[in-house]
């Protein structure tokens, strides 16, 4: 589904290049659940933002579902992210100025489904994450581990391919935490929506199917279970 | 997806209350000025544009230069019109007119009473060519019957107003009797709608001069040697006629007919009917209101200005915000909106804050109607949603601002990128030098514009103290000037009324003569020629009738020789003193006994005094040289002067005097309405231009320093906010309440300063510029300039000073505990 080949970003720091990610090649199949570990500052963000498009890298080689992410216009990558990408974050990033309801619909707007339809798919949506109770309220009123549940229902909402989750649990407490990756294990299981996962946590790492460890921009060691 | 837009758009301004109010407060302000001044831009440019072919339609006016004094008079002399139709090629249409002066209109009424309105205005004489050339429409009747001499056509509001009963059919034929001219009715034509000056609504047949003797003296129709504006000519040239070839031949005319004086040269040229509104030098006709371009440009110029400092005002608090919606659109970007939808987002969102100001502007545009009554042309009505193009105008009006406003910061903050947004380095630090340029010079920008109009206000209002206070050379106040009626001026009664005055115990002096000291309406000027050995001096001479009591009315001071007596008339005058000196003579001692030879033809008169110098007219016009002198014609006699003694406590003897003279006036002129004027308000009269600018410019300058404090409270609010923690940082440290107010005060002082720099020598041209208009002035002052700048500091920082010295004394521990 996904190739990176000697993807590398850097900064340019008087003479000396400063590698936030080096040479990097990885292949994630269609299904994979996949955590991405490290500590600080070793580009797992960098990493996950690449693989998202919300980032370019320097250098390298970058495949998604058979097109050439790097050789794309914008016009285009955007197009591509559109259609199969879903991002859930570690701060939520829910829009303060909108409902539950609003927010899980934005990227609906965005993908120019017609009304009707979304209405259907959000309330479908709000169904299955049981929060149809709160659907108009406003992301302050909610507690973290329910603003986590939106901000995934709206990654899911348009039915993406790929989900790319930057330390969702970082936020909550362990109960939450666990409940949002039965989530995504459910997800990745019943619905073979593909998971890469950045996080901290070495027992949310063993919900996936694979871990990878980065150190300094390298891919430290791979392991599949 | 715009109802998401808008939707969210409400919920922001609902959170920003406050930054929402100021945008839209200013820009109502500049909107609703935008509208006013629109409605009055647009009247006064569409007057007479419905008129068809009226790109060929020309007024032909006079011009003179008689011993090199230029001139201009909007009329014709009689005899032009006949032979610009039978000699001048290129005209398609010849309509020459006739106002007659306010005439009194009988029709008949009950049991053979006529009925009379007095002192009808707008009556012509005209002939079927008028209405060739212009467009009305016919209700009864028809144009040929003003073939025909004593036949009259009405307009359709006219004719209500004289037959009240009748239908336009039936009033055909009825008599109406102008004066001594008995006319039948021969037509009515619909009353014009539109903006014109063409507010005639009598129209007598023009051939009525053959069947009327008085008629027929006034207009002159073969004397090629006088020329008045009420004998007016319009012209419709034929497509293509190139215009300097038909005045030419005009021109021609006038030269083969007329023999002018050596020196003295006349012509004829044409006047564009675009041109009839604006241009003050030939006026439209008699009183109509006439519009002035550069008065017209430049409540364009401040409604401009109104308009970008809201602007202004949107732009700064918007980027300054930017930081707080950054994560939003980083949110957006990532659920997959483009650049493109974000500015449409945001622009929708400027969109909607300008269609509320455009709301509440129409909400204001009557009330400002209705104060500044004065200025605004009385055509203008309240009605104006109802013409389409004013909702066209607002229409564009609402996109232009929107777009003006908002462009920057949609492109601004769609520009953010979002892995930058989202990683809590809201990209303030990349662009923040850059943007906080772009907000200080607009900042700076809207100072330069409020700082004009306080420097421009100060030195308006100044020339005005001036020019109302300064020493004129005659006494101002408790005179009070009466007019005998125009038409009724036999000199029995006017001394029959000149004795009822004298028996007021109130006046004190009165004198008989003709135009006040200095007067705006005509003055008589003639040549006189003063010979001294072989040298002659030609001098144009200005006239001023009175008798022995006008000097002591005044108070003018006599410098030499003796006063007027009333056996002086055509012997002897007073000069003034700077004819004296014109003349040569050392001393106004030397002028006295002297005699000029040729005055007013070739009389010769002996000056008998010389008074100081006074102003004749406004302070506009310089003082030129100036006779004194008696008359016995009743038409330079006509006017008295009245000097009043000086009112106890209570006040109450004037009104009691005026209302004294205004019983005798009806006992000796019952046909006439009594009218008075004190001669220290005509006086002010004289400077009413002015005293407008003064009051629009005080207005402008309000508004602008209103909006721009307003733009400043906002940023004031935003920076401490900004600053809360680096104050907190600073006060643990160890600094004063003093020096944080200090450091949060600096950069407005000095964006004032700068802005003060700029605007000067701008303020400082433009007011020179002004003042060029008058001969007298009054100096610009340096403190005019310091004055603005102080003001404008102090009120600036008196307006951030409320958020400056409340951010200065919070608590640290609690900007601080905020992590």
């Amino acid at each position: 589904m996904l190739s990176l080949q000697h993807i590398s970003k850097y900064y340019q720091n008087g003479g000396n290049k400063n590698f936030v990610i080096n040479d990097i090649s990885l292949d994630i199949d269609e299904g994979e659940f996949v955590s991405i570990m490290g500590p600080s500052g070793s580009g797992k963000s960098t990493l996950l933002n690449i693989i998202g498009m919300l980032d370019e890298p320097t250098d390298g080689y970058h495949y998604f579902v058979n097109e050439a992410v790097h050789q794309l216009k914008d016009k285009q990558r955007s197009a591509l992210y559109k259609k199969y990408i879903g991002f859930v974050f570690q701060a939520y990033h829910l829009i303060d100025e909108l409902t539950v309801y609003e927010n899980i619909e934005t990227p609906l707007i965005y993908q120019d489904f017609k009304g009707a339809e979304r209405k259907a798919m959000v309330a479908d949506m709000l169904d299955r994450f049981q929060i149809v109770g709160k659907k108009d309220l406003f992301p302050a009123q909610l507690s973290g581990g329910q603003q986590q549940l939106v901000g995934i229902a709206r990654a899911l909402i348009a039915k993406p391919k790929l989900l790319l989750a930057d330390e969702p649990t970082g936020n909550l407490n362990s109960k939450q935490g666990e409940e949002i990756m039965e989530l995504f294990r459910k997800l990745n299981k019943e619905d073979g929506v593909t998971i890469i996962q950045v996080t901290h946590s070495e027992k949310n790492a063993e919900y996936g199917s694979r871990i990878i460890n980065l150190l300094d921009g390298r891919i430290e060691s791979s392991k599949k279970f | 997806m715009i109802r998401n837009y808008f939707k969210i758009a409400f919920r922001g301004f609902w959170r920003h209350k406050l930054f929402t109010l100021i945008n839209v407060i200013g820009l109502s302000i500049g909107i609703s000025a935008a509208l006013v001044i629109y409605l009055i831009v647009h009247f006064d440019f569409t007057f007479d544009k419905f008129q068809p072919d009226g790109n060929r339609i020309y007024r032909v006016v006079t011009h003179y230069s008689y011993s090199g004094q230029t001139g201009y008079n909007s009329g014709v002399c009689g005899p032009l019109a006949g032979a610009v139709r039978s000699q001048v090629t290129g005209v398609e249409a010849t309509a020459p007119f006739y106002m007659l002066y306010q005439p009194n209109v009988f029709v008949p009424g009950k049991g053979n009473v006529p009925v009379k309105f007095k002192n009808e205005d707008n009556v012509i004489l005209a002939d079927q060519q008028y209405f060739k050339i212009f467009d009305y429409k016919w209700l009864a009747g028809s144009v040929s019957a003003l073939n025909t001499p004593n036949h009259v056509v009405l307009t359709s509001d006219q004719a209500k107003k004289y037959f009240p009963a009748l239908s336009y059919d039936q009033m055909i034929g009825k008599i109406v009797t102008y004066d001594t001219i008995k006319t039948a009715v021969a037509g009515i034509v619909e009353t014009i709608k539109q903006n014109t000056d063409f507010t005639f609504h009598d129209f007598i047949s023009y051939s009525t001069n053959a069947a009327n003797a008085t008629i027929k003296d006034q207009l002159q129709l073969t004397n090629w040697g006088s020329t008045t504006s009420q004998s007016q000519l319009f012209v419709k040239l034929s497509a293509k006629t190139n215009i300097a070839h038909v005045e030419k031949q005009m021109t021609a005319l006038l030269n083969k007919n007329f023999k002018e004086e050596k020196g003295n040269t006349g012509g004829f040229s044409l006047q564009p009917l675009n041109d009839l509104h604006f241009n003050e030098k030939y006026g439209a006709f008699d009183s109509e209101h006439q519009a002035n371009k550069t008065t017209l440009y430049g409540l364009l110029i401040i409604a401009a200005f109104l308009l970008i400092l809201g602007c202004i005002n949107f732009v700064n608090l918007t980027t300054a915000q930017a930081t707080q919606r950054a994560k939003e659109i980083g949110i957006r970007k990532t659920m997959g909106s483009s650049r493109k939808q974000l500015v449409v987002q945001f622009l929708s969102e400027t969109f909607l804050i300008t269609l509320i100001a455009v709301i509440i502007s129409i909400g204001l545009a009557p009330i400002i109607l209705k104060l500044f009554t004065d200025f605004i042309p009385p055509g203008i009505k309240v009605s104006f949603l109802a013409q389409p193009h004013v909702i066209l105008f607002l229409l564009a009006l609402i996109i232009v601002m929107s777009l003006l406003s908002g462009f920057y910061p949609a492109i601004l903050l769609s520009g953010y990128k979002p892995v930058l947004v989202l990683k809590n380095q809201a990209s303030s630090n990349s662009s923040k030098t850059r943007n906080a340029y772009l907000r200080k010079s607009l900042t700076v920008t809207q100072f330069v514009i409020a700082q004009f109009f306080i420097m421009a206000t100060i030195l308006v209002s100044k020339q005005i103290y001036y020019a109302i206070n300064k020493d004129m050379g005659f006494k101002k106040d408790a005179i009070l000037i009466i007019n005998t009626p125009w038409k009724d001026r036999s000199t029995s009664k006017r001394d029959v009324f000149l004795n009822k005055l004298r028996s007021i115990p109130q006046v004190d002096q009165i004198s008989v003569g003709g135009n006040t000291p200095p007067s705006s309406n005509n003055t008589n000027s003639t040549e006189a020629t003063y010979k001294d050995g072989k040298k002659e001096t030609k001098i144009d001479l200005q006239e001023k009738f009175g008798d022995e009591n006008y000097i002591k009315v005044y108070n003018i001071k006599l410098l030499a020789g003796r006063n007027l007596r009333s056996t002086d008339t055509s012997k002897a005058f007073l000069i003034n003193a700077n004819y004296a000196r014109l003349l040569g003579f050392k001393s106004p001692n030397a002028a006295v006994g002297k005699q000029i030879d040729k005055f007013n033809g070739d009389k010769a008169m002996q000056i008998v005094g010389v008074v100081a110098d006074f102003n004749q007219g406004s302070l506009h016009t310089p003082i030129v040289p100036i006779a004194i002198l008696t008359s016995t014609s009743i038409y330079q006699n006509g006017t008295f002067h009245l000097a009043l003694k000086p009112e106890t406590a209570d006040g109450a003897e004037w009104k009691k005097a005026i209302a004294q003279m205004g019983a005798y006036y009806k006992q000796v002129y019952p046909e006439d309405d009594f009218d008075y004027q004190f001669f220290d308000a005509s006086i002010k009269k004289f400077y009413e231009s002015e005293q407008h600018t003064s009051t629009l410019l005080t207005w402008a300058t309000g508004l602008s320093i209103f909006i721009s404090c307003l733009g400043l409270l906002g940023l004031a609010i935003y920076t401490t906010n900004q600053r809360t923690k680096e104050i907190g940082v600073r006060k643990v440290l160890g600094a004063s309440v003093a020096q944080i107010v200090t450091l949060l005060s600096t950069e407005v002082i000095m964006l004032i300063l700068l802005a003060f720099v700029i605007v000067t020598p701008a303020a400082w041209w433009a007011m020179n510029k002004w003042m060029q208009s008058f001969a007298d002035r009054t100096s610009i002052s340096w403190w005019i300039f310091a004055a603005s700048g102080a003001g404008m500091l102090i009120l600036a920082v008196f307006t951030s000073g409320f958020q400056t010295v409340k951010a200065a004394i919070a608590n640290p521990v609690k900007s601080l505990r905020s992590e």
